[in-house]
């Protein structure tokens, strides 16, 4: 097969030694290439296939545990606010996350926070708080800020003792 | 086949015959449905598609709602539904379902449409505005400084949070192609850059058209494939990115190297065009060493050489050594990694949290690879268009840097080959990038 554009008579093209010319068709033996080369774009568009629709249900897992993250907190606290800090782990090494938010109305961040740290499957929509921590006004969730742990924070590397 | 048998075929395809133009016109129908309800919806503005703006679409308030995740996957996937549809249907009836005019006129409106509404789905064209800005406004090299050095500017509040420090990566010729605009004022330089992107898109659809009749392939599936496409009207006309001016050259030079009958002068031209284009944005190089290579004349080397020479002085004298410096833009931008990129999927694929900095080496080794074979057929006859369209979609599937405008360049090229495999691979990963968007439709975080 080829659609090479015709080269133009004369100029460089013209003086080159013959197997330096352009060439109106392309040389023989570009059927076995094609092949090699479609089976290869077979295999990369597969793998590319594979990854995506990977990457969109791992996202959706991770948007369904956020779902289920935040009407959790939202349950036990018993407050109903929209801007809470999710700290997920995505990439399915465990099935923790820590959600923290206001005790009491304010911005985000602005009042003392209350964390929870929740695992295990969904159930009902909802997931459990095995413990958590409160952190002071304007913090990031960093383990030095961290007091009042309570539940299985407690005994673990979570908080400072 | 009997007679019979022949006959009832026949009638069912004069049936589908005379539904097929119907069935396009409630496609085209659809598109159109689909891109008002994301420009309506956008217009109402406090969407997270919607970047922060300049209100340049408030006059549109008040039909639509709110753009939420949800409509806008909905439409995204009505038009990409149509789009298929559209084509499925233009190639495999006898009759044309769409006529010349037709075509034209649905794509206009698509254009229209998009033009009239907000900037959706991206903060680059206020980078365009705040670098213009800098050097026009304020004497600061874009080359050099970030638009953070203009943050008492009215257009920096607009500006991207990750690109405020980050100086330009375009090319002088698209610097100093927006520098007229920098007097206009926020909004008058939006309202300029839409109408340049605009202008852009008609040219470049016009060139594809031309290059077409000159392949003796169907223009109006031609300018379909490129002026309907989801990718194209909605984010990259949407968010007037400057791709489409380097579409523009890129579409300049391929139909001057068709344009018949051939000559050196053509042939130089069309070189020089390419590097104008690469001065807009670096990637329209790619095919460079395609067409000088299937050409095997002076006359492209002389024109690139000399089109270099002229940008090389027009940049230097207008921002120094580092208006030149395009290299160091594209390693800086090659280490950028957005989560929509083929490379991060396959990290996650493999249990990664991304792209590691082997995997960048392993990316660009796989992207030498491919295009030395790529030369190698096209030194044997293969099509320097074909090959020069596979470099760009290689070049951006192996980005880790890859956003939606991006998978448009392989696009135009792709139309003008009989190498059906390239129009194919570059659907295929237009439809995977969009695969990757739907999440929020389906797990919805509220």
């Amino acid at each position: 097969m080829s659609t090479g554009s015709p080269p133009l008579d004369g100029g460089l093209g013209g003086r080159l030694p013959a197997w330096l010319r352009p060439r109106e068709l392309e040389l023989g033996g570009s059927g076995r290439t094609r092949l090699i080369e479609s089976t290869l774009l077979a295999l990369v568009g597969l793998l590319l296939a594979i990854a995506t629709v990977n990457d969109v249900v791992l996202q959706t897992h991770v948007n369904h545990r956020l779902v289920a993250d935040l009407r959790t907190w939202r349950s036990y606290t018993g407050h109903d606010y929209k801007n809470l800090s999710v700290e997920q782990d995505l990439y399915g090494h465990t099935t923790r996350d820590v959600v923290c938010g206001n005790v009491t109305p304010g911005a985000p961040k602005e009042r003392v926070q209350i964390c929870l740290a929740i695992t295990g499957p969904v159930a009902h929509g909802r997931r459990a708080a095995h413990g958590g921590w409160y952190l002071p006004p304007k913090v990031e969730d960093l383990r030095r800020y961290r007091y009042g742990c309570y539940g299985s924070t407690k005994d673990g590397r979570l908080c400072p003792q | 086949m009997s007679v019979a048998a022949q006959s009832v075929r026949g009638q069912a395809g004069v049936r589908s015959e005379r539904w097929a133009p119907a069935l396009a016109g409630l496609l085209a129908l659809l598109l159109l449905a689909a891109t008002a309800e994301i420009v309506l919806d956008g217009a109402v503005g406090h969407s997270p598609l919607v970047p922060k703006s300049p209100e340049i679409a408030g006059w549109l308030q008040g039909v639509g709602e709110r753009l939420g995740f949800r409509v806008f996957l909905i439409a995204v996937l009505v038009f990409t539904a149509a789009y298929a549809g559209l084509l499925a249907l233009a190639r495999r009836t006898e009759t044309r379902v769409l006529s010349k005019r037709s075509a034209i006129v649905l794509i206009g409106a698509l254009h229209l449409v998009v033009f009239a509404g907000p900037i959706l789905l991206s903060t680059d064209v206020f980078s365009y505005i705040a670098y213009a800005r800098m050097g026009v406004e304020h004497g600061l090299n874009p080359y050099l400084n970030g638009p953070s050095s203009i943050a008492g500017d009215p257009v920096y509040t607009y500006v991207g949070h990750d690109w405020r420090h980050v100086a330009t990566a375009y090319g002088p010729f698209y610097t100093l192609l927006s520098y007229p605009l920098a007097p206009l004022g926020v909004t008058g330089a939006v309202w300029a850059m839409k109408l340049e992107a605009l202008l852009a898109s008609a040219g470049t659809l016009a060139l594809t058209w031309r290059c077409a009749r000159a392949r003796q392939l169907d223009p109006v599936w031609a300018i379909l494939v490129v002026g309907a496409n989801p990718l194209y009207v909605i984010y990259a006309l949407g968010g007037a990115h400057n791709d489409l001016v380097m579409l523009l050259a890129m579409m300049g030079a391929v139909s001057l190297t068709l344009a018949r009958p051939s000559s050196r002068g053509r042939e130089g031209a069309a070189a020089a065009v390419i590097v104008a284009g690469a001065l807009v944005k670096a990637t329209v190089a790619a095919l460079l060493p395609f067409m000088i290579v299937s050409r095997r004349r002076l006359a492209p080397i002389v024109g690139a050489l000399a089109a270099l020479g002229v940008g090389a002085v027009i940049g230097y004298a207008a921002f120094g050594v580092h208006g030149i410096d395009v290299v160091a833009a594209l390693n800086r931008d090659a280490a950028f990694v957005s989560t929509d990129s083929f490379a991060n999927e396959i990290a996650h694929l493999f249990g990664k949290p991304g792209v590691f900095p082997i995997d960048h080496d392993l990316l660009k080794a796989g992207l030498v690879v491919i295009v030395l074979h790529l030369l190698w057929r096209t030194w044997r006859g293969y099509d320097w268009i074909a090959a020069s369209g596979w470099t760009l979609l290689a070049i951006s599937v192996t980005s880790t840097w890859l956003l939606a405008w991006y998978i448009l360049w392989p696009l135009p090229l792709a139309v003008l080959t009989r190498d059906r495999r390239l129009l194919v691979a570059t659907f295929a990963i237009q439809g995977l990038f969009i695969l990757h968007q739907i999440t929020p439709l389906l797990a919805p975080v509220s």
